[in-house]
């Protein structure tokens, strides 16, 4: 699918990270890799660092963090929020929705519109697509689009594909109408088909939780995991991002009217540093305009990465100025979506880092 | 496909000199799920076709994978 948004502007992006960094070379010895490979891995992953959040910090608390600041120091005022929408795979909760407790936290108006979007990889774009839609049907108010992920609690850490890879964080967006057209073009894809490539089978109501789904087995040397934690299907989803993604970038390109060179950043989803060279590559961007360095830093933190990417990379170029970005979003559903849109200057864009209160 | 390059191509992934048609691919130290990864980025972007796992999996020989990328190829 095809979208046009006009009148509407992104104000704010705050990124929060957990304050606990943890580094590759430590945690090597968990995924009983040789020094050799443990070398290799690092290189061509683009691993080092990443942050975790603390046990009983959940992917809320970071939104809430974020928001509070935003709040606290004027750049948002509480009586401006019309929705509040709550994009994750960590939930506090099955049920109330986290939106609607981070609401209750917070102290906001019965008028606030709460919702929580299950989205991964794409859930920034899916995020920004949904704030639009309601920007255009409210009656008055911003839209806050909180981005939160825990996927550290979803894997386990002596599993050498997935922990080394994932990061904790949250981010706060505001969304508002502007006077200019400002117009954002957004391709969206869906294929359900492909929907075991990154999935956690058990612990819901198709597999529901018991000790089986709870047991932790070791399918090979240095990949412990459980049924209730993410399982990957790491060639399908790598030929899936090569195959399925460059296309569509080419699509919203010449969609919104733009070149590669027309583009100042590709600011992608953060999987690893592999393959965004090949994408790179492939798509003959530059390198140096598609940033590739979240993932050694942070770690991928899902549908948080567009936001630390935006924040971490282009956080002083957008407080002072404007650029023209290509988004993308790719992974889990699966689903890929990319947007071309102006961002900035924005009222704020940093990371910052969670302390507990 | 021209089979001396593939091989070079592969020899560079697998980290060693040289790459014969009947090696077992196994039987190298460097053949793990990053060097399939390589192998899979090496299909896209020089032969233009996307291998899929269980595809790679059923392969014995080097000459089993050059024959799996010509195939595809057609």
């Amino acid at each position: 699918m095809k979208c046009i948004f006009r009148n509407k502007r992104v104000n704010a992006i705050l990124s929060v990270v957990p304050g606990q960094e943890s580094r590759f070379d430590d945690e090597r010895s968990n995924y009983h890799l040789t020094e050799e490979k443990a070398r290799r891995m690092k290189k061509m992953m683009g691993l080092d660092r990443h942050r975790v959040a603390p046990p009983g910090v959940c992917s809320s608390d970071l939104c809430v963090y974020g928001l509070q600041q935003l709040l606290n120091e004027g750049t948002l005022k509480k009586e401006e929020i019309g929705a509040l929408l709550f994009v994750s795979q960590t939930p506090d909760y099955y049920l109330p929705p986290t939106s609607n407790v981070i609401q209750g936290r917070l102290g906001l108006g019965h008028d606030v519109i709460c919702l929580d979007l299950n989205q991964g990889c794409a859930g920034f774009v899916i995020g920004l697509m949904q704030a639009f839609m309601l920007l255009d049907v409210m009656d008055a108010g911003k839209v806050v689009l909180l981005n939160g992920d825990t996927a550290s609690k979803l894997v386990d850490k002596h599993n050498r594909v997935t922990y080394p890879l994932i990061g904790d964080a949250g981010s706060v967006t505001v969304i508002e109408h502007c006077a200019e057209e400002n117009a954002v073009h957004l391709c969206l894809k869906m294929d359900g088909s492909r929907h075991r490539a990154l999935i956690v089978p058990g612990g819901a109501f198709r597999m529901p939780s018991s000790p089986e789904t709870l047991k932790l087995a070791e399918a090979e040397e240095g990949v412990v995991q459980s049924l209730e934690q993410i399982h990957m299907d790491g060639a399908a989803v790598f030929n899936f991002t090569l195959e399925d993604v460059p296309p569509q970038i080419e699509e919203v390109l010449s969609y919104s009217g733009n070149s590669r060179e027309s583009i100042d950043y590709f600011l992608f989803h953060q999987p690893n540093q592999f393959i965004l060279k090949q994408m790179a590559d492939k798509m003959k961007i530059p390198q140096e305009k598609l940033p590739n360095n979240i993932v050694g830093i942070y770690g991928n933190s899902s549908s948080v990465s567009i936001p630390v990417n935006i924040t971490h990379n282009c956080g002083k170029q957008l407080r002072n100025g404007a650029l023209r970005v290509c988004l993308s979003g790719f992974g889990v559903g699966l689903t890929w979506g990319s947007m071309v849109m102006n961002l900035g200057p924005l009222a704020t864009c940093r990371t910052v880092e969670y302390e507990a209160a | 496909m021209n089979r001396p390059e593939f091989y070079q191509r592969l020899a560079e992934i697998l980290d060693v000199e040289e790459v014969k048609a009947e090696d077992t691919l196994k039987d190298f130290d460097e053949w793990d799920s990053l060097s399939v990864l390589s192998v899979l980025a090496m299909a896209d972007s020089k032969y233009g076709i996307a291998i899929r796992a269980e595809e790679i999996r059923s392969v014995v020989t080097a000459a089993d994978l050059a024959g799996l990328v010509e195939a595809k190829q057609k």
